[in-house]
């Protein structure tokens, strides 16, 4: 059994014989109060999702999870394939477990795997990420007047983002993963 | 994430920031004009609160000497502000930097954050509300955001509010009378029978909160600002018993999105059960395996001078105050995602963790 102060991203649960991996959690301590942790988990079995609210001095059981660092190959059919970087070997993840955050994978990106039982559970990308722009629609004279300061450019991993209009085709951009919003040129 | 470059780049960033900056204009506007006084207590005090699950940041301050002397920051300006009370200042507020250690870096806590407090001496809790309510829609028309979406839904703030007792909302959200839960043994009955894993001699509170927490918060105020009062009595922390129904307290939280933005008190006057109260706080403390210090003696002797100001032997003197989330309002009228966006290089920003 663990304590609660170890619940983060990624960490599989065990639940009522069920397994569940956290994909959010939030700590509440209103101060005037026990303090709590909110999770919400996704259910390894079924892909359900559920909210469960701990008491921080609560223990909970959290199933022993490998982060790994993995190089990200490529989409195959549904599944995402990446690459353990210390022992060269491929596997490959399921697309609802990666859910939205494999929009942000571009080939060569270092992401950290958790994996359960040999079985990749969780992703965690870095906070930002470097992509080249491959497509930018010119600025026209007068957008910055008229309060355009940003244009929607396509990146190498076909990701579309809201940039500043200084930004053109050929310019590598560092991209907020939390949030999918432009940073600064990289 | 909010550091300058990010304001320079990102317009959305720029203009919760430029929001934020103009909404602490806006709260002492609403004070000054309200005739309140605007106060400054010290950031950094040797005697905390006592709250069991609050961390405070330990610091040292040396004399010229070298000689060390402990202090912490502090969690709310609470003691120093009623210290004030006692002094005569009767309608005061304070903006200020609080700190509480051991939270999350990110989402609704950063360690340092920024809160108002106000009080009113003589005062009642439904003056607070109204003053809480008032506030929220100064803010609001003033800075041109009337509603905040949450999900999808728009959440009018210069409508009508809700003002719902805790009986009120456990009925319609848990379908229980509350009045018939207000023991441990009882309370923990219903958590065991809704589900929940009961531990022995587990405290009324914990048992309150577990289906509070999980059935009732994230539900309030979803369709209008609401405002949650008479708590248990095992929950009155500083407030004081309510007159008609001892059973409860004065007490009340306000909730926008499900999100817990203030904390408010029908302020306990009398001195003994103060000090009671703390010791018992500090004890708790003790427990939990926390470092504790003294309750500080300055504070409950301002708490005697408040109780007994001015009024007929007997009778203690009434009082209000209210502890609210600077970082949580402005990010409830930006719509920002984390607290991190609402404050200029936050704990996370500058630890600038990759993964």
């Amino acid at each position: 059994m663990a304590s609660t102060s170890e619940i983060r991203k990624g960490v599989v649960i065990r639940q009522q014989n069920d397994l569940f991996v956290v994909v959010e959690f939030q700590h509440v301590n209103p101060g005037k109060g026990a303090a709590f942790v909110r999770t919400r988990m996704k259910s390894l079995a079924t892909g359900k999702v559920i909210e469960i609210t701990y008491k921080t001095v609560e223990s909970v059981d959290i199933v022993s999870v490998d982060f790994m660092t993995m190089q990200y190959l490529y989409k195959t059919g549904d599944n995402y394939a990446f690459m353990n970087m210390q022992s060269y070997e491929q596997i490959e993840m399921n697309g609802d477990l990666a859910g939205d955050d494999a929009k942000y994978l571009k080939e060569g990106l270092e992401v950290i795997v958790g994996m359960y039982e040999g079985r990749p559970v969780s992703i965690q990308l870095p906070k930002k990420v470097q992509y080249k722009v491959v497509e930018a629609p010119p600025a026209v004279k007068g957008d910055s007047a008229s309060g355009n300061v940003t244009k929607e450019v396509v990146l190498e991993n076909g990701l579309h983002v809201a940039a500043p209009i200084f930004i053109k085709e050929g310019e590598e951009i560092l991209v907020n993963t939390e949030t999918g919003e432009y940073s600064a040129r990289a | 994430m909010s550091n300058w470059s990010d304001l320079k780049n990102n317009p959305r960033l720029r203009e919760i920031y430029t929001q934020r900056l103009k909404m602490i204009r806006l709260i002492r506007e609403f004070f000054w004009s309200a005739g309140f006084e605007e106060t400054a207590t010290p950031a950094a005090v040797r005697f905390p609160g006592q709250e069991p699950y609050l961390n405070p940041v330990p610091v040292l301050f040396h004399d010229s000497a070298g000689v060390e002397n402990k202090f912490y920051l502090q969690t709310s300006p609470e003691f120093a502000m009623k210290k004030l009370l006692a002094a005569g200042f009767g309608k005061i507020f304070q903006l200020c930097r609080c700190f509480r250690d051991f939270e999350q870096f990110g989402g609704n806590h950063n360690t340092e954050f920024t809160m108002i407090e106000w009080y009113r001496a003589p005062g009642t809790l439904e003056e607070i509300m109204d003053d809480t309510e008032k506030l929220f829609k100064y803010v609001a028309e003033k800075s041109g955001i009337g509603a905040v979406e949450h999900k999808g839904k728009k959440i009018n703030v210069v409508g009508g509010w809700e003002r719902l007792s805790m009986r009120e909302v456990w009925k319609k959200y848990v379908g229980v009378e509350l009045d018939d839960y207000l023991t441990s043994e009882k309370m923990a009955e219903l958590a065991r029978e809704r589900g929940y894993s009961v531990e022995a001699s587990e405290p009324y509170e914990d048992l309150f909160y577990k289906i509070f927490l999980n059935e009732i918060e994230t539900k309030l105020g979803l369709e209008k600002p609401v405002m949650i009062y008479d708590y248990p009595e095992q929950m009155c922390s500083l407030s004081r018993l309510s007159k008609n129904d001892p059973r409860y307290a004065e007490r009340f939280e306000l909730y926008i999105a499900g999100l817990e933005l203030a904390n408010a008190f029908g302020e306990l006057t009398d001195a003994v059960e103060q000090k009671k109260r703390l010791e018992a706080d500090k004890e708790k403390r003790k427990q939990l395996g926390k470092e504790t210090w003294p309750v500080d003696p300055d504070f409950i002797n301002a708490i005697k001078q408040i109780g007994e100001a001015g009024l007929p032997a007997g009778a203690l003197a009434e009082a209000g105050g209210i502890a609210l989330g600077v970082d949580r309002l402005v990010m409830l009228f930006t719509g920002a995602k984390d607290i991190n966006e609402v404050i200029f290089q936050a704990v996370g920003d500058q630890l600038d963790k990759t993964f």
